[in-house]
């Protein structure tokens, strides 16, 4: 017994490593993917990204399991629609933008966001997903070059705190 | 995160900064004072009157009726006459001198008007402890200069020049606004007011001196030759790149602000690239034509330019 675990003990390790090598490289291969100028933060941050996915998958199961899985799937668990209504206009938004709940948001440079969680697509580039949406808020211009909604540097907390909100208008039923 | 109003210190006499502010709050509170002394009083007769009910009444009518209000009132003109002449009256010749022109619905503004005459726009930037002769002047309609925590509000009148002398006794920033309807945008003429030390404001008046910060990256670069070919320079100057216009703010440190559209938004990104492609949205009446013509990516490029022109 004692023989056949110390053998087996550097198989453990190799195994690990090799499975350690093959996420660094997943992770590595996704930050790269990531746009932006920084591959260590992308790679910081998109660990941190898979961190959070996995725990709230642990904490709250998987979407299709859940009762209302559509409702599920529009949920952004920890974020804060309430600082994201002020970070929205706090970023000026509401310049471009009608956004109802937000004050002096009646902007009609880009498309209202009333009922933004019913609308299909983001800018029509993006399928309307809380990833995607969090995606296209920090970097509108890598998916729709041609788009006049400027980059505003907004981080990737700020934006799923937006994203929260965004998520709190649709039509009423 | 209501407004604007919370990037400034204050909009409010209560909060007072500046020498005419606090001579005003302390005859605010003084009249507050008298009047809450004189309520009382009159209650107190009205309770003697219904509970006594004797002679000799002709005399309080003339006393009360008529003597006390008169004194009572000349007493208070003269007080506030006074002090109306206190806020006014300090000017010195060797004050500096501030020019600002109110225009619908901006200011323009020109430190040292007789010798170097530096131009800035919509943010007024005062030496602290330092009396200076604000030059109140009006191109279009009456408007009202008013910073009610540095002093009291002067009417900027069509071909006259108000003179309006302030003494700023705190550091920080601070809201005014225009207190005279001027028009479909009146509510929205705000502006910013700074407060530096004298040693900082000497370096502000250089940096008026200096040439618009350079275009670095390729986007900046786009920007400015939007700019320059878009027609912006009609009416708007950026010294170092075009100084002609005059009909619109100076934007040579247009992102040195901390709000756009004289004091209303932050000023940001988002907020710049809004105003450029719908100003008529974000600000009914102004006379900046909606530039929504320009592509994207073009109005986002002059957007990044004019936000790095700190």
């Amino acid at each position: 017994m004692d023989g056949s675990d110390r053998h087996s003990h550097p198989w453990a390790v190799a195994v690990w490593a090799i499975v350690g090598l093959i996420v660094s490289a997943i992770v590595g291969v996704w930050a790269l993917g990531v746009p932006g100028k920084d591959p260590v933060g992308a790679a910081v941050l998109t660990t941190q990204i898979a961190f959070r996915d996995t725990t709230d998958f642990l904490r709250f199961g998987p979407i299709d399991g859940q009762p209302d899985w559509e409702a599920a799937s529009m949920i952004l668990h920890d974020a804060n629609a309430e600082s994201g209504a002020s970070l929205i206009e706090l970023h000026g938004c509401g310049s471009c933008h009608t956004i109802p709940g937000i004050p002096r948001a009646h902007g009609s440079v880009g498309p209202s966001l009333a009922s933004f969680r019913d609308q299909a697509y983001v800018a029509g580039v993006l399928p309307n997903r809380p990833g995607d949406l969090v995606e296209w808020l920090m970097n509108p211009t890598v998916h729709a070059p041609q788009t006049a909604m400027p980059d505003l540097g907004i981080t990737e907390d700020e934006a799923r705190d937006m994203v929260a909100y965004l998520y709190t208008l649709q039509a009423k039923p | 995160m209501t407004s604007t109003l919370d990037q400034f210190g204050s909009q409010t006499t209560y909060a007072e900064a500046g020498l005419g502010a606090a001579k005003t709050l302390l005859l605010t509170n003084g009249m507050v004072a008298i009047g809450i002394a004189i309520f009382i009083f009159v209650m107190a007769i009205t309770v003697f009157a219904w509970r006594f009910n004797g002679g000799g009444r002709s005399w309080w009518i003339v006393g009360g009726g008529i003597v006390f209000p008169l004194v009572t009132l000349l007493a208070l003109t003269v007080v506030s006459a006074t002090t109306l002449r206190a806020i006014t009256n300090d000017a010195g010749p060797e004050n500096p001198v501030i020019e600002v022109t109110g225009h619908q619905y901006w200011w323009d503004v020109v430190h040292d008007p007789n010798m170097r005459a530096l131009r800035d726009a919509n943010e007024v930037i005062l030496p602290l402890d330092t009396p200076v002769t604000l030059r109140l002047r009006s191109n279009d309609v009456i408007h009202s200069f008013w910073v009610p925590s540095i002093s009291g509000k002067m009417d900027m009148i069509p071909g006259r020049i108000n003179e309006l002398t302030v003494t700023a006794t705190k550091k920080g920033r601070f809201r005014g606004q225009c207190a005279e309807f001027c028009g479909l945008s009146h509510p929205l003429m705000a502006f910013e007011v700074v407060v530096l030390p004298v040693d900082d404001y000497a370096a502000y008046l250089d940096s008026l001196e200096s040439e618009a910060r350079d275009a670095v990256t390729p986007q900046q670069r786009r920007g400015k030759e939007v700019f320059l070919t878009s027609g912006c320079t009609a009416c708007h100057a950026v010294r170092g790149v075009s100084e002609n216009g005059r009909l619109g703010p100076d934007l040579t440190r247009v992102g040195a602000r901390a709000s756009l559209g004289a004091g209303m938004w932050r000023m940001n990104l988002g907020n710049l690239a809004g105003w450029i492609a719908d100003v008529g949205d974000m600000k009914p009446g102004a006379q900046m034509p909606s530039y929504n013509h320009l592509t994207g990516p073009d109005l986002r490029a002059v957007s990044t330019w004019l936000e790095s022109l700190k």
